[in-house]
């Protein structure tokens, strides 16, 4: 994988250390009155961008701890803010 | 055959010769020799037939930029004889035998797309030619009880800067980055550094041989301590954030025959240079006729002369050097003929002039003649006007150098046809990517090594060198030197004129067979670009990965284009550049396998083990795979079993029950410390993914339980679903830390008081509590020595749960210890009888009882409600929202579904297979798990089914692999558990 990414602990580290968590869409929304289709849009579909966006990851081989970056979808490349 | 053995520059070592066996016959090679130069120098032409025509096929070039010299090479097929080396006792053999034998192929070649196109009607005669066509394609074959030798190994580096071509240029620009002080990675794919450079005898400056400078230069570069310099490794693929892969050929002493690299660079820069770009002519791919470079190096490096009559048609200034140096090692040269009319370097016709070869500008090789290998070739003026056949055994053609540009089409730069140069360049660069050398049309040996120097500054100045004054002279310099040579556009011979009757066997693609008949056959219907070109022609597409076609291919086409103005574009080149082992990409291949901490004791007492995911679980006790004994052990008196696979976790801290309420359908803030709760997580689809127990310690200190499959991501999926909340918990991963041992059936607390002075008294201890106590041996409780510090002590914590259906007990205690408390537990059951049970007794105890497996009684689109289990969730949920509700509210009472179902088969001697299937006219479902009850004595089991049949009495026909078409397999669904018992 040729992504790093930089762990706000431990420091920029291959991107194989870590675990996708998609992209950032802020808590749950609240559950009340959601219809299935709804729900499902929420579980299932993602804005997919194309540019750069916030997303989660989490360093499984590393803290374990969950964060945001900023990554550039199209060149792959992680963008300092 | 002679070879030269006094030359400077020669690679092998003449005195040492290696034995290897070619076709059962015992050869000799020299050290330092590839298979395909040992095969050459003992006479070896025809290195493999075609795979479309079985026409014979020589060496071509040197480094592995066709299929032809293919072979099978200690059993191992499609090993590149031009790029391996020889090794002493060799067994070396062609591929396809059968047709190796046969003389030569069909005289007519068929037309493009043959295969696509006719074979398709009518249709269903299409699998009878699909399977003869895969019986007839393809190359070598792989026995399928192969095992691939040797040891593979894998790396992982970083550098600021990554060279990749370890020619001059190559190396001046790692020697300039590293005197900048940074770690610089040279790689090259021959053994040795030098590039061309390394066997051309052509003076540098006056005195000094070319090969001299390269020797020099590897030297210098090799003594440089912050450059790694890694020959013989293959770069195969350049990714974003310049992530460079390779891989590497292990040398003698090496502890490894290839190892993979990665490698993570700040700057990239390519210097790799230029293959030859194939001269195009009817026959073209006859043994005999090779690449300018290839003879050159056959020569040169490895003291092989390439024939007795050789015949040069070439299109570049480096044909013409190597005819002269040929000329001088003793091969006599028929003539040169160059389609180029002028732009020689006259220094060089001066020298062929003096050696009395015969020059023939713009003159060129139009057609090849031969049965088995070369033996005339007609040259040609190149406007066709006069010709002149020549009797010859070597024909030595290239139309043109074409840079070796994978690393800059990888990088990301466009690429586009440069006019000069006749190579395609790219246009612009992305940042921190370079290119030196031959590879941007270089040929002064001053300036390739001055564009060198200057991509290394570049490269330096990308990782914050401060280098602008050196850069500044660098320009200064380069600009001084002979820019890009200008090369020659030589296509096909003038006999060719496209949209008519064109000669067959011009092969533009030597792997793959296709044709510039092919192309025009393509094109005509519609298949106007190199990409749809390539996949419908097959052209660059086989193991040269598009080294021979790449550059002719899109200079073809483009005379289609010639009255548009769609630019000539090449195809696209993708990883990896190189082919390499599968073995190569699994490097050490690790087997990921953990043992429980009770792997030893249940071995000694005679377990069977098997895999399942990452773990080693004693399945079996006995050679008796259905267990019979260790079952009904554990109903009529008391057994062990080894659970230490379970997912263990200590959760802490204040808002430690938001983050369980959070995960677990069940409501977690209610539960007294002391107690247990059985629970569930769901996903956000409602899916079950995990069941497991929940025990509360103390006051916000939680110790729970998951699946073995779930140990590895049930911190992570805590962590994930409350990364908003900013609540105060710590969790703690004890699944390593700690042992635990199921003891279960009914003795199992006759046996535990044996060992404890803890009351374990059914009041004391009820179902579903967890208690924190020791065990230790009865005569050191008797001892009156007997004491808290005890050494023989073992801390437990003890849970009742009811997984098997008995009065059991889940012992969990630190790791350490496991191995003492599986003696203590044998030794205090010996008066019982006590029996060890592996995992597939628990799985048919726990089938009685009526428990589910997750991914065995479910599936992708299993819920909770599907199993049964929705009496896990409770709505109450302190305010917390909970991962997967919304979903359980959904399909409460959602129909149509797959739903769990117990049943018992009509013939009780009879189980099912699992995942046997539940059939009416169609799939109705699915068989779980099924089993002999040795308990009920009766075959029974869990399903899947449509939620129509799940109702109680209902009866189902099973099929089960194997069986006839109207056999059956009745069964009645019932409600479960089986067995009613005394926990759970």
């Amino acid at each position: 994988m040729s992504l790093t990414i930089t762990c706000p602990i431990c420091g920029k580290r291959n991107g194989y250390e870590f675990r996708f968590g998609g992209e950032d869409r802020g808590p749950r929304p609240d559950e009340k009155g959601m219809s299935p289709q709804e729900w499902c849009d929420y579980v299932h579909n993602r804005a997919n961008i194309a540019g750069v966006q916030k997303e989660w990851w989490c360093h499984r081989d590393g803290c374990g701890s969950w964060f945001t970056i900023r990554r550039d979808t199209v060149t792959n490349l992680e963008i300092e803010n | 055959m002679n070879r030269l053995t006094q030359l400077p520059t020669l690679r092998i070592n003449p005195a040492k010769t290696l034995p290897f066996t070619y076709r059962e016959k015992k050869y000799q090679g020299m050290s330092g020799d590839t298979v395909a130069v040992a095969l050459y120098s003992n006479g070896v032409r025809i290195f493999s037939k075609s795979t479309r025509y079985h026409r014979p096929r020589g060496l071509y070039s040197l480094d592995g930029e066709c299929g032809n010299c293919l072979m099978e090479v200690d059993g191992l097929p499609n090993i590149q004889a031009e790029t391996s080396l020889l090794r002493g006792g060799m067994t070396i053999n062609p591929q396809n035998i059968k047709s190796f034998e046969k003389d030569s192929g069909p005289d007519k070649v068929d037309p493009a797309g043959f295969d696509y196109q006719k074979f398709h009607k009518p249709y269903k005669m299409w699998p009878y030619f699909l399977k003869r066509i895969r019986n007839a394609a393809g190359l070598g074959v792989v026995s399928p009880s192969f095992r691939m030798k040797g040891l593979f190994d894998e790396q992982y580096l970083n550098a600021e800067v990554c060279v990749i071509g370890g020619g001059p240029a190559g190396i001046l620009a790692a020697l300039a980055a590293a005197e900048q002080g940074l770690r610089v990675i040279l790689l090259e794919a021959r053994p040795w550094l030098g590039g061309c450079s390394d066997y051309r005898s052509a003076e540098y400056t006056p005195g000094v041989a070319l090969y001299s400078r390269a020797r020099e230069l590897a030297k210098a570069v090799e003594d440089t301590p912050n450059v790694r310099v890694f020959s013989h490794t293959f770069m195969t693929g350049l990714y974003a954030d310049n992530h460079v892969t390779a891989f590497q050929i292990g040398a003698q002493g090496d502890h490894f025959n290839e190892r993979y690299m990665e490698i993570r660079a700040e700057s990239v820069i390519a210097a790799t240079g230029c293959i030859e770009r194939p001269l195009l002519f009817e026959n073209n791919d006859l043994p005999g006729i090779m690449q300018a470079s290839c003879a050159h190096r056959l020569a040169r490096t490895y003291g092989l002369l390439p024939g007795e009559r050789a015949i040069f048609s070439v299109g570049h200034d480096l044909g013409i050097e190597a005819a002269i140096d040929l000329s001088d090692l003793g091969l006599p040269i028929l003539c040169v003929a160059d389609c180029r009319p002028d732009v020689q370097d006259p220094r060089l016709i001066k020298e062929l002039t003096e050696r009395g070869i015969p020059f023939m500008p713009g003159w060129v090789v139009s057609k090849a003649e031969g049965g088995k290998s070369l033996e005339k070739v007609t040259l040609t003026t190149i406007e066709g006007i006069r010709h002149h056949a020549v009797e010859c055994d070597t024909l030595v053609a290239s139309a043109d150098l074409t840079p070796a540009a994978g690393p800059l089409f990888m990088s990301g730069a466009k690429m586009e046809y440069d006019f000069h140069t006749g190579f395609f360049l790219p246009g612009q660069l992305p940042p921190k990517v370079h290119a030196a050398g031959r590879l941007i049309g270089l040929y002064d040996p001053f300036s390739i090594e001055a564009s060198g120097h200057l991509a290394g500054l570049n490269a330096a100045k990308d990782c914050g060198a401060s280098v602008d004054a050196l850069l500044k002279t660098a320009q200064k310099e380069i600009g001084r030197l002979p820019g890009p040579a200008r090369g020659s556009k030589w296509m096909l011979p003038p006999s060719v004129s496209l949209n008519r009757d064109i000669v067959e066997k011009i092969f533009i693609c030597l792997d793959e067979d296709t044709t510039v008949k092919h192309i025009d056959q393509a094109y005509n219907m519609g298949f106007d670009t190199v990409e749809l070109m390539k996949r419908f022609t097959g052209a660059g597409t086989g193991p040269g990965q598009g080294g021979i076609s790449g550059h002719n291919l899109p200079l073809v086409i483009s005379r289609y284009h010639s009255d548009s103005v769609m630019p000539t574009l090449p195809g696209t080149v993708r990883p990896p550049l190189v082919p390499s082992f599968l073995a190569t990409y699994s490097g050490r291949s690790r087997d990921m396998v953990k043992r429980t901490p009770l792997h030893e004791s249940g071995k000694a007492a005679g377990a069977l083990f098997q895999r399942e995911r990452v773990w080693k679980h004693a399945r079996y006790f006995s050679d008796d795979f259905t267990c019979r004994e260790e079952i009904e052990n554990v109903r009529g008196n008391v057994g062990v079993t080894d659970v230490s696979a379970l997912g263990k976790f200590r959760i802490f801290g204040p808002d430690a029950v938001n983050a369980l309420q959070r995960v677990y359908v069940g409501n977690m803030s209610d539960i007294p410390v002391g107690k247990v709760r059985y629970s569930a997580m769901c996903n956000e689809d409602g899916r079950l993914i995990d069941l497991g127990v929940v025990t509360k310690r103390g006051e916000e200190d939680y110790y729970f339980t998951t699946t073995a499959d779930r140990a590895d991501s049930a911190m992570e999926w805590i962590r994930y679903h409350t990364r908003y909340d900013q609540w105060n918990f710590h969790i703690v991963n004890l699944t390593d830390a700690f042992a635990a041992i199921n003891l279960a059936g009914p003795n199992s607390r006759e046996l535990l008081r044996k060992i404890t002075d803890a009351d374990i008294s059914g009041d004391a201890f009820p179902f579903m509590a967890c208690r924190t106590f020791a065990l230790r041996r009865e005569t050191s409780r008797d001892s009156e020595t007997s004491n808290v510090s005890d050494i023989s002590a073992i801390p437990v914590r003890v849970m009742r749960l009811g997984f098997v259906g008995e009065l059991s007990y889940e012992i969990h205690a630190p790791a350490s210890l496991a191995e003492s408390l599986w003696d203590l537990l044998m030794e205090a059951g010996r008066d019982f009888g006590i029996r060890p049970f592996g995992s597939e007794a628990l799985d048919a105890l726990r089938l009685e009882k009526g428990h589910v497996i997750i991914g065995r009684e479910s599936e992708t689109r299993t819920t909770l409600h599907d199993l049964g289990l929705g009496f896990l969730w409770d709505e109450e949920h302190a305010g917390i929202s909970t991962v997967g509700v919304p979903p359980l509210k959904f399909t409460r009472y959602q129909t149509g579904r797959l739903r769990l179902v117990g049943f018992k088969t009509e013939d009780p001697s009879r189980a099912p297979r699992d995942g046997s299937i539940i059939v009416e006219k169609t799939i109705r479902g699915y068989v779980c798990t099924a089993r002999y009850s040795f308990t009920l004595k009766e075959a029974i089991g869990l399903a899947l089914v449509e939620s129509r049949l799940a109702k109680k009495g209902t009866r189902l026909q099973i099929f089960e692999d194997g069986m006839k078409k109207d056999e059956r397999l009745y069964a009645t669904v019932v409600s479960t558990p089986f067995l009613r018992s005394v926990d759970g």
